[in-house]
């Protein structure tokens, strides 16, 4: 029987012109793992939160939500808090106390459940989630990995028969996603529950899911099993198209043919890829010619480095560990360059450094000429320098993003005059608004619009400073594919005009996609650097999908475009 | 192996509701009834469990501050009291009285006594105990604490962080005059409350998905209330009131002023002290015993680990 079922749901928020929702049937069995995925604004979250009363916005509402054969609205509070779990997106303002053992057990003193059975509850799951470890510990002790898994299991010791997760893994680094989303795959396997997730990073997900509910403009597009939903939107030629993992992609763009079943796992990709160029009579060792996508910018040799930073040492205290071990690292002049590394290697650590917030102890920092050990951090705004922080919310201090950029550009000891730009204030807001694409978004309050567009909004700020150098920390964060190509065309035209990018990001597709130069940081200081298509052919493990997927055939093949335009080249020799 | 003790003592690992009533019945007795030798019972165990407890930190607080203290208090007490019957001799015109030293005396060990308690108490009771007898009594205030034990250090970092977001497009707050300086200080409060209230929404979902608001909350908690702890709480009301029936009945009783008299040490009386040194010595007894079994495990794991390794060699 259906656990869900939902007629013809349609939804409009108060004061708003059009659907959110409009139209949705849907169908969730028991046990089943369901994918939900579309652009952000599509709807998801919204239709996510009809699945449990306590979330669902107010609005004007027709159409019919069935839980267990019943309409929802009719299951008490009580029955809603036990039997459906929600998990939301960020993973720090969904914990609501201090330690990790009252967290847990949260839920089960809602409902009003004795001491003796809240422990053996939370004792199950602190065992089923590893988190024994740290069951005393503070909740601020955790990672955001291991706060998000608290999260999870804070829902689960009310062993609820759904779990609905809106978006779990943005704000996560991509090790602790593929963790919490192999635990989710447990629970779905081990334990039967239902799993309702939407996600925007595909490629680990969606081989994980029995179905994959594809949404645009509050209608659902497609629906059906990973390994035949991409003949569907293909079918549409819908964008969504572009947001599949890439052994799909790769797959979709090759073959015509409808019945097959698409391969979604890289594993499922080698393997189709080495029947295709058997089939095909393919060389393995066809030569590849460089061109368009991580082409190597050409260098301003004239210019001095606008970072350059030799045998840096940093840590945060005397006695401290050392964060920052020899740190050499050499930025060209209008090249967008990439920083990638896991957690906790020291990248975030290094851009302090860079931008003055932290003063090594040993070696030189020179960043746009100037040595950051004796100046402050106003000397090196002075110079040009713009830093994009991870949070875009923490650089927002106006009502409208309109005021905010307008205290940019007016209020600021700064004005833009002294910095170079020739326009007035009134010409440069508009222009730059047009380039981040924000121009309608520009009276709403900086909270109210999507991450992807604080993103923008974020660096419409900085930008208005008109930096010679932008460093960025983690920018595509929380963003789908969407906004990531507008992000790098975007980022693309300010390099074309000169400025120098520095990105420190865990998002190796995007990196391979479009740095210039890539780098890789491990243990405080930079392994290796070259140009993305050398960087990630070089690597075994730490690269992108396409490459893992293509290596035993094709070298430096490292986005799902080469392997696409390499399969296409060997067709037509 | 943990970097922090999850127990200061074997007293500790028991549930606070024993812990409190413990001490409650100590500082009671020691405060309100100044019989010698109840007081001597309460201030050498009490000493003795501080310093088991707190180790040479305690031995020198002990010396340095409670003892100049308590002769203080000694001194102090016959220099301005004159009351009592046996004058011992006069200074300035003011008659000294044995009873009077001997209140001074009582009344320094009292406070030496209730001093040591409460050092001894600050090393048992922890936070999360005292939060744990309150939630009992106030559920809803335990979580409230909790929660605010959760935000402020969370708004402290998220203060920093904007700071620093500022300082990279040249919002320095450290920096300008005055004016300047308190005018983005403001922009940076007023942007942290709007954080703070648009992230509490999210919490509130949180809490409302997880049935917050039902009725019949319950405050959990990781402390057991166990076998053990049962006994001791029989045991403990037990001896108290054996304590406190021997006061009522006047068989245990002690008179500073205006002659010092104290009771006759008759049987009755002498298990009235025996309870009381059972219960001041209780936390000891339960160290020593269990010290005694961690010594004769270790004797035993470290032979067979002899055994073993030996065996290893052959």
């Amino acid at each position: 029987m259906a656990l869900y079922e939902i007629k013809n749901l349609k939804f409009k928020y108060p004061e708003s012109e059009t659907f959110a929702l409009d139209g949705i049937d849907l169908s969730v069995d028991n046990g089943e793992f369901l994918v939900l995925c579309g652009k952000s604004g599509c709807g998801k979250s919204t239709l996510l939160r009809h699945l449990k009363t306590v979330l669902t916005p107010h609005g004007k509402r027709i159409g019919e939500i069935l839980f267990s054969g019943k309409p929802l609205a009719e299951a008490d509070l009580r029955t809603q808090t036990s039997r459906i779990g929600f998990v939301l997106q960020n993973p720090d303002n969904q914990i609501v106390t201090d330690k990790v053992w009252h967290e847990l057990a949260f839920g089960l003193e809602s409902l009003g459940i004795g001491d003796a059975v809240i422990r053996l509850r939370v004792a199950e799951m602190a065992s089923f989630f590893g988190i024994q470890g740290w069951y005393h510990k503070s909740v601020f002790e955790l990672s955001g990995g291991q706060k998000q898994l608290l999260n999870l299991a804070a829902v689960m010791t009310m062993q609820p028969e759904v779990l609905i997760l809106d978006e779990p893994t943005s704000q996560l680094d991509p090790i602790a996603a593929s963790d919490f989303l192999a635990t989710i795959k447990k629970i779905n396997t081990e334990i039967g529950t239902t799993v309702i997730l939407s996600e925007h990073r595909l490629e680990e997900v969606l081989r994980e899911a029995d179905n994959v509910v594809v949404m645009g403009d509050g209608k659902i597009i497609a629906k059906d099993a990973p390994a035949h939903i991409g003949h569907k939107l293909k079918a549409l030629k819908d964008p969504m198209l572009y947001a599949m993992p890439t052994p799909m992609r790769t797959f979709l763009a090759l073959e015509e043919s409808i019945g097959e079943s698409c391969p979604v796992t890289v594993r499922e990709g080698r393997d189709y890829l080495a029947r295709y160029a058997g089939a095909e009579g393919m060389a393995t060792e066809v030569g590849y010619k460089t061109n368009g996508a991580g082409s190597c910018h050409p260098q301003r040799s004239s210019d001095p480095s606008p970072v350059a930073v030799k045998d840096v040492w940093f840590r945060y205290e005397k006695n401290g560990e050392d964060i920052l071990r020899g740190l050499t690292l050499d930025v060209r002049c209008g090249e967008m360059f990439c920083v990638v590394g896991g957690n906790g290697t020291g990248k975030t650590t290094a851009l302090g450094v860079l931008s003055g917030l932290f003063k090594p102890y040993r070696g030189k920092v020179s960043v746009l000429g100037v040595d950051t050990t004796k100046v402050g951090s106003a000397a090196l705004f002075e110079k040009g320098l713009g830093v994009l922080p991870q949070d875009p919310q923490t650089l927002f201090t106006r009502s409208s993003i309109r005021d905010d950029l307008l205290d940019m550009v007016s209020h600021g000891r700064h004005a833009p005059s002294e910095r170079g730009f020739t326009a007035s204030p009134a010409e440069v807001l508009p222009e730059i608004a047009e380039l981040t694409e924000i121009t309608t978004l520009l009276d709403q309050h900086p909270y109210d619009v999507s991450g992807g567009e604080q993103q923008r909004a974020a660096l419409a700020k900085v930008l208005l400073t008109n930096p010679k150098l932008l460093l960025m920390d983690e920018p595509t964060k929380g963003m789908d594919s969407f906004f990531k190509r507008k992000l790098a065309g975007i980022l693309r035209k300010l390099r074309d005009g000169g400025m120098t990018v520095l990105i420190v990001s865990h998002d190796l597709e995007f990196c391979a996609q479009y740095a210039d130069r890539c780098a890789l940081f491990f243990d405080g200081n930079i392994v290796t650097e070259n140009a993305p298509r050398a960087f990630f052919s070089g690597n075994s493990f730490y690269t992108t999908a396409a490459n893992r997927m293509s290596r035993h055939i094709f070298e430096e093949a490292i986005t799902a475009e080469d392997v696409i335009e390499r399969c296409r080249q060997a067709k037509q020799r | 192996m943990r970097a922090t003790k999850l127990h200061a003592d074997a007293f500790s690992g028991c549930n606070p509701i024993v812990n409190f009533m413990y001490f409650a019945f100590v500082l009671g007795i020691t405060i309100f009834f100044l019989h010698p030798v109840l007081l001597g019972i309460s201030f050498v165990s009490g000493m003795v469990y501080s310093i088991y407890l707190n180790g040479g930190k305690a031995v020198k607080f002990n010396l340095a501050f409670l003892l100049p203290l308590m002769v203080a208090a000694a001194v102090i007490n016959p220099a301005f009291n004159h009351q009592g019957v046996t004058i011992l001799t006069y200074v300035r015109m003011n008659p000294i009285t044995l009873e009077s030293i001997l209140y001074g005396i009582a009344a320094a060990v009292m406070i030496g006594s209730v001093i040591l308690w409460f050092s001894c108490y600050n090393a048992v009771m922890t936070s999360d105990k005292f939060l744990y007898l309150f939630g009992r009594i106030i559920p809803a205030l335990s979580l409230i604490i909790s929660m605010a034990l959760r935000f402020v250090p969370r708004y402290k970092a998220q203060i920093k962080r904007i700071t620093n977001a500022q300082r990279g497009i040249g919002r320095d707050v450290s920096s300008g005059n005055v004016i300047v300086r308190i005018r983005s200080g403001l922009s940076i409060l007023s942007i942290l409350v709007t954080w703070a209230l648009e992230n509490a929404i999210e919490t509130a979902d949180s809490m409302k998905s997880r049935g917050y608001g039902l009725k019949g909350r319950t405050a959990y908690s990781n402390f057991r209330f166990d076998f053990r702890d049962r006994i001791l709480v029989v045991a403990m009301l037990l001896f108290f009131a054996g304590i406190i029936a021997s006061i009522a009945l006047h068989r245990l009783s002690v008179l500073y002023f205006p002659a010092f008299v104290i009771n006759v040490p008759d049987g009755f009386v002498l298990v009235a002290y025996a309870e009381y040194l059972i219960i001041c010595t209780l936390p000891l007894m339960l160290d020593i015993r269990e010290d005694l079994i961690w010594r004769t495990l270790r004797l035993k794991i470290v032979s067979s680990g002899n055994k073993s390794s030996n065996g290893a060699d052959v």
